[in-house]
C-alpha cells in the first residue's frame, strides 16, 4: 500500500462536545467513539465507501466524565472505555439493544448558536439511537484514567492513572496481577510485546515549581523496578504519546503539551534514539499507531494532522488533512485502523469522527 | 474648652518642605504618604492588631474549576463538585480540606472587574485602582504595614515570597517597601553574611560613625533616609532566624504539603506569630490558556493541604480571629474551553475567597448566571473588595493621603464594604 489515494470518505458529526477516543470493534464496520462528557456513540459504515455520513446507530451510557481510552477485544465482542470517572467499563458489543431514544446530533452548534443576539438560528439535527445495556465496571480507580491497553496476547488490560497508578489485570477474572505506584501521574505507557517490559512517562504540569516532574522510564514488569531512565534523554519534556512496535525492536516516543510536537523512534533493546522523524506536529503529538502491514506507523497531534510514516526510516509517505483552526490548531485526539489497516478513524476535536480510507 | 491640639494635627516643618517640594521642571514630589502626619490612624489600627495573609494566585485561577462550579453545563471542565461543612456550599473535588473548614470562608462569586491582563490586573488587585492612573498608588501590603506595623520593629511590616505584587509601596514611601523572600519563604540568598557577627557588628559601628560624622556636615532627607534603611537591615539581620523554619518544617510539611507554597504558608504563619503584620505568598502558575485542567488540578493538590491547614493553625494559636487570610489573583477565567484545553482571561465574574479577621464565614456573597458568563447579582469591583478588606482590617478605607499636592484615598469614593461578611 502506498497510501496515496487516501481520502477522507466521512465525518460523522456529534458535536455534543470533544471526540476524545475511538475504536473500531474487531473486523467488522463498527466504529465507536467516546467524548469529553463521558458519552459514546456507536456507528455502523457502509460497505460502500460513498454516500452521506451515517448516522450512530447506539449510545452507550454509563460514564460521567471524559473518556480516554477506547479498546475492543479483536474478535470484537469486547469493549472497554476508561474514563476520568476513574472506572474503566466493560461492554458486551453483541447485547441486544436496550430500548432506544432521540438525540440532538449538533446540540453544540445549537447551544453556540444561542449565546449569540443575532444571526440564523441553527435547526437541532434529530436522530434516534438504540440504547446499548448496562455495562460492568470491570476497574475503579482512585483518579482519572489517562491510560488503557492490551497486552498483545489480550489477556492482561492495563492501567496508568494521575494517582501514579500502574496496574496490570487479568482480562478474563478482572483480578490484579501486577500494581506499582510512580512519583507523578501516568502519562502515557507503552508494553512490549512479550509483556516484559514497560516504556512510562510520567507527569506533574507545575510550572517554577520543584514538584514538576518528566520523567520517562523503562520497567521491568515481572520486578517492578526501573531498568533505564531516560529522562535526560528527553529533559524537560512532557511526553503524552508511547507506542512498542508489535516486532518488539522500536518504541515510538511523542512530544506533547504544546511544545513541539516532535517524534523520536527508540531501540527497544538499549532505550537509544534511532531516529528523529521530521516534520513535527506543531504543538504536540496526541497518539500513534502502527499499521497492520508492519512497515508504517501512523501518527495524530494537536495540529489536525495526521502522518502515515514508514518504520523503518522515519520518512514522512503521506500527510492527511490539513491544519485547521487559528493561531492554534484543533486537535486528533486518538486514532485506530481496521484489522485490515484500510480505514482510519479519528476522534477529532471539532465534534465529529473522520473515516478516512488509506489505499 | 476645646482640648489642645495634638502634634499630628498640625504641620511641621520637614513635612511641608516635603510636601511642597517641586522638582526644577515644576514636577511634583512625592511626599510618601502624607501632610498631616498620620500617626493617630496608625495608632488606632495598631492597637486592633490586625494582619493579614494574601495568597496569591498568580496568573489567575479558575472559578469554575474552584469555587463557583457549573455542573452539567457547557462551561463546565472535568472537576466534580463535592460538599463541604457548609449546607448548600459546594467546591471543586480537589479541595478536599478546604471542604472541611468552609464554614471560615467567605467567598464572592461577583467579582467584576476592569483590568484583563497581568501587569495592569496585578497592579489593580493589589492596590484597588487601575495601573493606568498617575498616581503611584501603594500595594495593600504597604498600606497593612503603614497601618498595622510597627516601624520600629526588627522585622519588617511587609513579607512577600514567589510571584506578587507590581506596585510597590507608592505613594507610601520606601518605609513601606515590600522585603521579598524566596519562594519557599527562605531569606534572599544575597542575606547571608560572610563575616562573623562581631566582625559584622565592628563594622556597622564603623558605618555608623561615619554616617554621624558626614550628617553633622550635610543635614539632607536621603542621607537620613539612607542611614535608617541601613539601621533597618542590620536589624533584619539580627532578625533573620524569624524566617528560618527549617527545623520545624520536617514535622509540618505533610500538613501543608512538601512544596513551595506549602512552607510558604508555615514561614507566613511563624512571622504572623512574630507580629508581621502582612505576608503575600505567590503561587504558581494558574495562567492555563492551554492546559488549564491537568495544570489547576496539580496546582490544586498543593494549595489544598497548604491554604487549609494554615487556617486551622491560625485558629488553633487564636490568630484568625484578627488574622485576615485573602485568597485571590488578578483574573479570573473564561467559561469558554478554547482549542488548547485552556481558558483564557475572565474578569466579568470570578471568584474572590476571604477568612478570619471577624470575617463571617460560611457564606457566598453574590452570584454568577447558570454558565458563569456574567454576574448575576450582587457584583462587586476592586474597590469594593478593598473596602471590606481594610475594614475588616480596622483601617478606613477612605483614609487620604497625599501624593505631593494630589490628595489620594486608599479606596475609589463610591468602593462599599461588603455588608454582610463583617457584621
Amino acid at each position: 500500500m502506498t497510501f496515496e489515494k487516501s481520502k477522507q470518505i466521512w465525518g460523522l458529526k456529534w458535536d455534543a462536545d470533544w471526540v476524545t477516543a475511538v475504536q473500531f470493534l474487531g473486523d467488522s464496520r463498527r466504529v465507536v467513539a467516546g467524548n469529553r462528557l463521558g458519552q459514546m456513540m456507536e456507528w455502523q459504515l457502509p460497505d460502500k465507501l460513498e454516500g452521506d455520513a451515517p448516522q450512530p446507530l447506539r449510545q452507550l451510557t454509563g460514564h460521567t466524565n471524559a473518556i480516554t481510552r477506547l479498546r475492543c477485544t479483536r474478535d470484537g465482542r469486547t469493549l472497554y472505555s476508561a474514563s476520568y470517572d476513574h472506572t474503566v467499563r466493560q461492554w458486551d458489543t453483541a447485547a441486544k439493544s436496550d430500548g432506544e431514544t432521540k438525540l440532538t446530533l449538533n446540540v453544540g452548534a445549537v447551544y453556540r448558536r444561542s449565546l449569540r443576539h443575532s444571526g440564523k438560528k441553527v435547526e437541532p439535527v434529530l436522530c434516534t439511537v438504540a440504547l446499548q445495556p448496562k455495562s460492568k465496571i470491570f476497574a475503579n480507580q482512585k483518579e482519572w484514567i489517562t491510560v488503557m491497553l492490551f497486552s498483545a496476547d489480550e489477556k492482561q488490560l492495563i492501567t496508568g492513572d494521575d494517582g501514579g497508578q500502574v496496574v496490570f489485570r487479568d482480562r478474563a477474572s478482572g483480578k490484579v496481577r501486577k500494581q506499582w505506584a510512580v512519583e507523578g501521574w501516568v502519562h502515557a505507557l507503552a508494553v512490549s510485546p512479550d509483556a516484559t517490559r514497560a516504556a512510562l512517562s510520567e507527569r506533574r504540569p507545575l510550572v517554577f515549581d520543584a514538584a514538576s516532574r518528566r520523567v520517562f522510564r523503562l520497567w521491568d514488569i515481572a520486578k517492578a523496578e526501573v531498568t533505564a531512565d531516560l529522562s535526560k534523554d528527553f529533559s524537560k519534556m512532557y511526553l503524552p504519546a508511547l507506542a512498542w512496535s508489535p516486532d518488539g525492536k522500536t518504541i515510538l516516543v511523542g512530544r506533547g503539551e504544546e511544545a513541539e510536537g516532535k517524534i523520536w523512534l527508540l531501540d527497544a533493546a538499549t532505550g537509544k534514539k534511532r531516529k528523529e522523524v521530521s516534520p513535527i506536529h506543531q504543538y504536540g503529538v496526541t497518539d500513534f499507531i502502527f499499521h497492520p502491514d508492519g512497515e508504517h506507523f501512523l501518527s495524530a497531534g494537536r495540529d489536525t494532522v495526521i502522518r502515515i510514516w514508514n518504520l523503518k526510516d522515519g520518512k514522512l509517505v503521506k500527510e492527511l488533512g490539513k491544519p485547521r483552526g487559528g493561531q492554534f490548531k484543533d486537535w486528533i485526539h486518538a486514532i485506530d485502523l481496521t484489522p485490515d489497516g484500510t480505514l482510519l478513524a479519528a476522534a477529532d476535536m471539532s465534534g465529529q469522527v473522520n473515516i478516512w480510507h488509506l489505499a | 474648652m476645646k482640648p489642645l491640639c495634638k502634634p499630628h494635627e498640625h504641620f511641621n516643618r520637614r513635612a511641608f518642605l516635603k510636601g511642597s517640594l517641586l522638582t526644577g521642571a515644576g514636577v511634583s514630589v512625592a511626599n510618601f504618604g502624607s501632610l498631616f502626619h498620620a500617626q493617630a490612624a496608625v495608632n488606632e489600627a495598631q492597637k486592633k492588631g490586625k494582619r493579614c495573609i494574601l495568597l496569591w494566585m498568580n496568573g489567575g485561577a479558575s472559578q469554575l474549576d474552584t469555587f463557583d462550579m457549573k455542573p452539567g453545563r457547557p462551561t463546565a471542565g472535568p472537576f466534580r463538585p463535592i460538599g463541604t461543612n457548609v449546607n448548600g456550599l459546594q467546591i471543586c473535588e480537589y479541595l478536599p480540606k478546604m471542604a472541611k473548614v468552609a464554614d471560615k470562608l467567605a467567598v464572592i462569586r461577583s467579582m467584576r472587574t476592569g483590568s484583563p491582563d497581568h501587569p495592569d490586573g496585578i497592579y489593580h488587585m493589589h492596590t484597588g485602582f487601575k495601573q493606568s492612573e498617575r498616581t503611584p498608588h501603594a500595594e495593600i501590603g504597604a498600606v497593612i504595614a503603614k497601618y498595622c506595623g510597627n516601624l520600629d520593629a526588627d522585622l519588617p511590616s511587609f513579607v512577600r515570597m514567589g510571584p506578587t505584587g507590581n506596585a510597590g509601596p507608592g505613594y507610601l514611601g520606601p518605609n513601606f517597601a515590600p522585603f521579598s523572600l524566596q519562594r519557599d519563604g527562605r531569606m534572599p540568598t544575597f542575606s547571608t553574611s560572610n563575616l562573623k557577627p562581631e566582625v559584622r557588628e565592628r563594622r556597622a559601628e564603623l558605618f555608623r560613625f561615619l554616617e554621624t560624622e558626614f550628617a553633622r556636615q550635610h543635614q539632607a532627607e536621603p542621607f537620613e533616609s539612607h542611614r535608617l534603611a541601613k539601621e533597618r537591615a542590620w536589624r533584619l539581620l539580627r532578625a533573620r532566624e524569624a524566617f528560618d523554619v527549617s527545623e520545624e518544617w520536617p514535622a509540618h510539611k505533610d500538613r501543608y504539603g512538601d512544596s513551595n507554597f506549602g512552607r510558604g504558608c508555615f514561614t507566613a504563619l511563624k512571622l504572623i506569630e512574630r507580629g508581621v503584620p502582612f505576608v503575600e505568598i505567590g503561587h504558581d502558575n494558574y495562567d492555563s490558556h492551554a492546559n488549564n485542567f491537568v495544570c489547576h488540578k496539580a496546582n490544586l493538590q498543593q494549595l489544598d493541604p497548604a491554604w487549609s491547614t494554615l487556617l486551622l493553625d491560625l485558629e488553633d494559636r487564636g490568630l484568625l480571629e484578627d488574622t485576615l487570610v485573602v485568597w485571590m489573583g488578578e483574573v479570573g477565567r473564561t467559561p469558554n474551553i478554547n482549542n488548547r484545553a485552556g481558558r483564557d482571561h475572565y474578569i466579568r465574574a470570578w471568584s474572590i475567597v476571604l477568612s478570619g479577621s471577624g470575617i463571617k464565614g460560611g457564606q457566598v456573597y453574590g452570584a454568577s448566571d447558570e454558565d458563569g458568563r456574567d454576574v448575576a447579582e450582587n457584583p462587586v469591583n476592586e474597590g469594593d473588595l478593598f473596602a471590606t478588606i481594610y475594614t475588616a482590617l480596622g483601617i478606613n478605607p477612605r483614609k487620604k493621603h497625599f501624593w505631593g499636592k494630589r490628595p489620594v484615598w486608599l479606596t475609589p469614593e463610591e468602593a462599599k464594604p461588603i455588608a454582610p461578611f463583617l457584621s
